[in-house]
């Protein structure tokens, strides 16, 4: 039986050079990997989405988990109160509800803390006013009444040859905007709003005082559902 | 000097090399800034993705909650005449506000992004905003729409749009993004025939054709609307 063969050493130097440079291919890989795999991410999850947007998206999202959280309160605290309240509770909480309720839809005069918008121009239509009307609900809008018009989601504000039309009824400027809300809040959109009112060579004045107390009277008239079922 | 040692010299060489435009190409490209900015993007997204699953969570707390009360009125509601009379009307009020889930024939507009139009950088004309879901929803409830939901998001009287490029906001939800689909359940024929004519929509029509984007309208006999899910509160109204 031969004894085992073991290897020269310039063999062990050409085995050591050549772990050398595998070991720095293999460097050299990872590094480019890596450099080519993080720039493709950031390429990858920027597109569509800067971080200021982001930024606009988390400051949005904060604000309506804290709405959120407070309904979920308020009800939280309605169930309580027809747990162990009987029918007398429940009475109060729907009468309450539905005062509310009339509120929101337009369907009762109003009043409370807000502002007095007013735009006199030529030339604006329909699309300018619903566009004006969108920027104050996203402000936290919670009536808005337009030349003693109510207007809600779902009042339809049309263009005709004789100008604007909330629910078929003509709408001459200056508009007069009642809304009622944050004050803060919504005097912060009536800021940018006027702003940018004023450089449209369309409008002559664009002007917005806060009120403690605005008071909305005109009403939508109710129509009953002649489609829509319950599920 | 051996031939493989020529060779292994050459190779180091070569490697080496390589390692330096490398080395050069990531200083040149500030390559570690790349990195921090993928770190901090990566920590606002992380940060919308957990308030979005906050919101999610708290969304179906409200409509678990708001079904545990209608059926606790529903009870109190067997027990006195008064209490039915009461919840009769509200049940009614709450419908209209879109506190309830609708059925009933309808139209369903699909908005889908477009395509960028060439030579024209920093138009974003061929992404679906919040004015164009604005435009629909508003369109919709001005002829013959009874009831709306955009992506499965009721609309109340109250209902606000918002957002950047290409994401829609709308009241207290997460951001949506093409493809959009906005349900109306109301007089199926009227919103039909109103979608129909050419000069409705003009923005939308005038973008379908620069930047193809997408413009489907569908008749049903039976559509869906979900209740609305998020916060109606109106703390600075009175009614007295």
């Amino acid at each position: 039986m031969s004894a085992p063969t073991r290897r020269s050493a310039p063999a062990r130097r050409r085995s050591g050079r050549a772990i050398e440079i595998w070991l720095i291919a293999l460097l050299v890989a990872l590094v480019a990997t890596v450099q080519i795999r993080s720039q493709a991410e950031v390429e990858r999850s920027l597109v569509g989405t800067d971080t200021t947007t982001l930024a606009f998206l988390i400051d949005d999202l904060h604000r309506a988990n804290d709405a959120l959280s407070a309904e979920t309160a308020d009800l939280a605290q309605r169930k309580t109160s027809l747990q162990s309240g009987g029918s007398s509770a429940a009475d109060q909480e729907l009468a309450a509800e539905a005062n509310r309720l009339r509120a929101i839809e337009g369907l009762v005069p109003v009043h409370g803390p807000g502002l007095v918008m007013v735009v006199d121009a030529s030339g604006l239509q329909a699309l300018d006013l619903q566009d004006a009307l969108n920027n104050l609900a996203a402000a936290g809008a919670e009536a808005i009444g337009v030349n003693d018009h109510r207007v809600a989601v779902g009042v339809p504000i049309l263009q005709t040859t004789s100008g604007v039309t909330i629910d078929g009824a003509a709408v001459t400027p200056p508009w007069t905007i009642s809304v009622i809300g944050d004050a803060n809040r919504l005097s912060i959109a009536a800021d940018l709003m006027t702003q940018q009112m004023r450089a449209d060579r369309r409008v002559r004045t664009a002007t917005y005082r806060v009120q403690a107390d605005v008071a909305i009277q005109s009403v939508i008239t109710a129509r009953p559902y002649v489609y829509a079922n319950g599920s | 000097m051996s031939r493989n040692r020529i060779v292994g010299i050459l190779v180091v060489a070569a490697v080496a090399l390589a390692t330096g435009f490398l080395v050069a190409g990531q200083v040149k490209s500030q390559l570690l800034t790349p990195s921090n900015q993928l770190a901090r993007y990566q920590a606002l997204v992380r940060s919308v993705q957990d308030l979005e699953k906050t919101n999610q969570g708290s969304r179906a707390k409200i409509a678990s909650l708001r079904a545990e009360i209608d059926a606790l009125e529903g009870a109190a509601a067997q027990q006195s005449a008064t209490t039915r009379a009461l919840k009769g009307q509200v049940a009614d009020l709450r419908a209209h506000a879109g506190l309830t889930a609708i059925h009933g024939p309808g139209v369903e507009v699909d908005l889908g992004n477009g395509i960028p139009a060439a030579q024209q950088d920093g138009q974003l004309g061929y992404l679906i905003n919040y004015q164009d879901v604005q435009d629909v929803v508003n369109f919709l409830f001005a002829h013959g729409a009874e009831g709306v939901s955009v992506n499965g998001r009721r609309i109340t009287p109250l209902s606000a749009f918002s957002g950047s490029a290409g994401q829609v906001v709308i009241d207290q939800g997460p951001p949506l993004t093409s493809p959009i689909k906005v349900r109306s359940v109301g007089d199926r024929n009227r919103m039909a025939a109103a979608l129909d004519d050419a000069s409705a929509l003009p923005d939308l029509r005038d973008r379908e054709i620069r930047f193809q984007i997408v413009l489907t309208i569908i008749g049903s006999p039976d559509l869906k609307l979900p209740a609305y899910d998020s916060s109606l509160q109106v703390p600075h109204v009175s009614t007295n």
